[in-house]
């Protein structure tokens, strides 16, 4: 009903008798409703074929040539796109059994002949009613889906600039609070390449994308399946940290064993780089410190960061370290002893830090 | 048989279907001509039925029969669909169908006449 009293829709009006049909109508028209009609079961079928999304009730009545009432309603019922349209059947006093049967076929409600003005007008209202809000919960559906493409289409987009944990973060409910910042213990693992510089002179374009590309594909599979946080690639440079965003207890044995097996398929590819004459070395340096974690950027450019001595100290040990080495600062060794054999490579003097670091090189796991 | 029968046309019918349509005397005279334009195809498909004997198709054009004469208020006429109805239900015609036609054939030559009538009084301005 609108503010007027008068229902706003489209009924269709499906009987055999143009009599009835006309009365129908009228009565219909009378409430404020544009009105289809059918002479049968046949042609009401092919009205809501070319205009279900149209009709908001349809009046059906029982007994009729070529598709009777139950035929119609029926094929309603069985049709996604007419299924939810309101049906009211239009009987006679004394077809009760028909209208029982009916309204088990799915009818909404009914209508004794001759019709009473007032009851059609209750009934109808009670339809359109129901038909309202049935089309809304489907446009709030249909939005709602759409929605959801868009965010998990833009997670996707972003899942390939982002780690996995990172892009989940994102979306989740305490995402936004991660975000702000806030201090962890992580263990960091920083990795680059001996020799990369020097290559990345002589090799042409397309050589030196290959190359980054094999390299960082077989990072990124070692990354992902231990769990690991990436931070930021820099050319041959990646740093990767553990137990943040996702809390994990095991974090130094993480990445101890994320660069174990970097380290194992980086000497393969290395094998093959070889032959091309190219001589690459894998180093990598892994420290466990305190760290700030959060957003770190500038509007419409963040990045997920971490930042702490325990950065610093991985990225050190990274440059330190020869071909082939994995050093551990102090403490990370200290945390995982017993579970890799290691040696220690003495007391190195790194940039920026005041006191030399007694580090070990990861020889293997245990 | 009811103690009093119904009249031929009951004008209540059709005054409250005036009244109920905003005082539509074009739409009610509309409703006459199509109900005496009708009921013809409805007798033929009754007197079809009859001839060939069937039972179940004697059900559909009796049932609108029935329900149109209702609608204008030819009430007799629809008590003799009605009765031709429920015989068409009982799935056996016997006697019943063709005398059942016979008179359905008499109420509504008595029930054409008395809406012509109707209709020559009820001109709309």
């Amino acid at each position: 009903m609108t503010a007027t009293g008068k229902a706003t829709g489209t009924a269709l009006v499906v009987d055999d008798s143009s009599v009835n049909r006309l009365v129908l109508v009228r009565r219909l028209e009378t409430l404020g409703l544009d009105v289809l009609q059918a002479e049968n079961g046949m042609e009401a079928l092919a009205v809501l074929g070319g205009k279900a999304g149209v009709v908001d009730v349809v009046l059906l009545d029982v007994l009729m040539p070529e598709l009777d009432g139950y035929e119609t309603l029926a094929a309603m019922k069985a049709d996604e796109a007419t299924l939810h349209i309101p049906v009211l059947i239009v009987s006679g006093v004394e077809d009760q059994d028909s209208v029982v049967r009916c309204i088990e076929l799915g009818a909404t409600d009914y209508l004794t002949k001759p019709i009473n003005p007032s009851i059609l007008a209750a009934r109808i209202n009670a339809s359109l009613a129901a038909k309202r809000l049935h089309d809304l919960e489907q446009e709030s559906l249909a939005r709602q889906t759409a929605l959801n493409r868009t965010i998990e289409r833009q997670k996707e987009e972003l899942s390939r600039f982002l780690s996995p944990q990172i892009a989940a973060l994102v979306s989740s409910p305490e995402g936004e609070l991660l975000l702000a910042g806030h201090r962890r213990e992580i263990t960091v693992a920083f990795c680059d390449l001996r020799g990369f510089t020097a290559f990345a002179e002589q090799a042409d374009p397309e050589t030196l994308f290959d190359v980054l590309a094999e390299y960082h594909r077989m990072m990124g599979e070692a990354i992902t399946e231990h769990g690991g946080t990436l931070e930021h690639f820099a050319g041959d440079g990646v740093m990767i940290f553990f137990n943040d965003p996702i809390l994990q207890d095991d974090h130094v044995e993480r990445a101890v064993r994320m660069a174990v097996a970097m380290r194992a398929r980086f000497a393969e590819l290395s094998e093959a780089w070889r032959h091309h004459g190219y001589e690459l070395g894998f180093g990598v340096g892994i420290a466990v410190g305190y760290a700030t974690l959060g957003r770190i950027g500038f509007e419409g450019r963040h990045d997920y960061g971490a930042i702490g001595n325990v950065t610093i100290l991985a990225s050190r040990l990274s440059s330190q370290a020869k071909g082939g080495q994995i050093l551990l600062s102090p403490r990370a060794q200290m945390m995982i002893e017993e579970l890799v054999e290691s040696e220690s490579v003495g007391e190195l003097t790194l940039k920026g830090l005041t006191r030399p670091v007694l580090a070990s090189n990861v020889v293997a796991l245990r | 048989m009811p103690d009093a029968e119904p009249a031929v046309l009951d004008k209540t019918v059709l005054a409250e279907l005036q009244a109920t349509t905003g005082d539509d005397l074009a739409f009610v005279r509309e409703l006459v001509e199509t109900y005496l334009a009708d009921v013809p195809i409805q007798l033929e498909g009754i007197a079809d039925a009859i001839g060939a004997d069937d039972a179940a198709a004697l059900v559909r054009p009796a049932h609108t029969l029935k329900s149109s004469s209702a609608t204008v208020g030819a009430m007799r006429l629809a008590g003799v669909a009605r009765e031709l109805e429920m015989t068409g239900r009982s799935g056996t015609l016997d006697a019943g169908g063709r005398d059942g036609l016979e008179r359905a054939r008499a109420e509504w030559r008595a029930a054409s006449e008395v809406l012509q009538t109707w209709l020559a009084g009820n001109v709309s301005r």
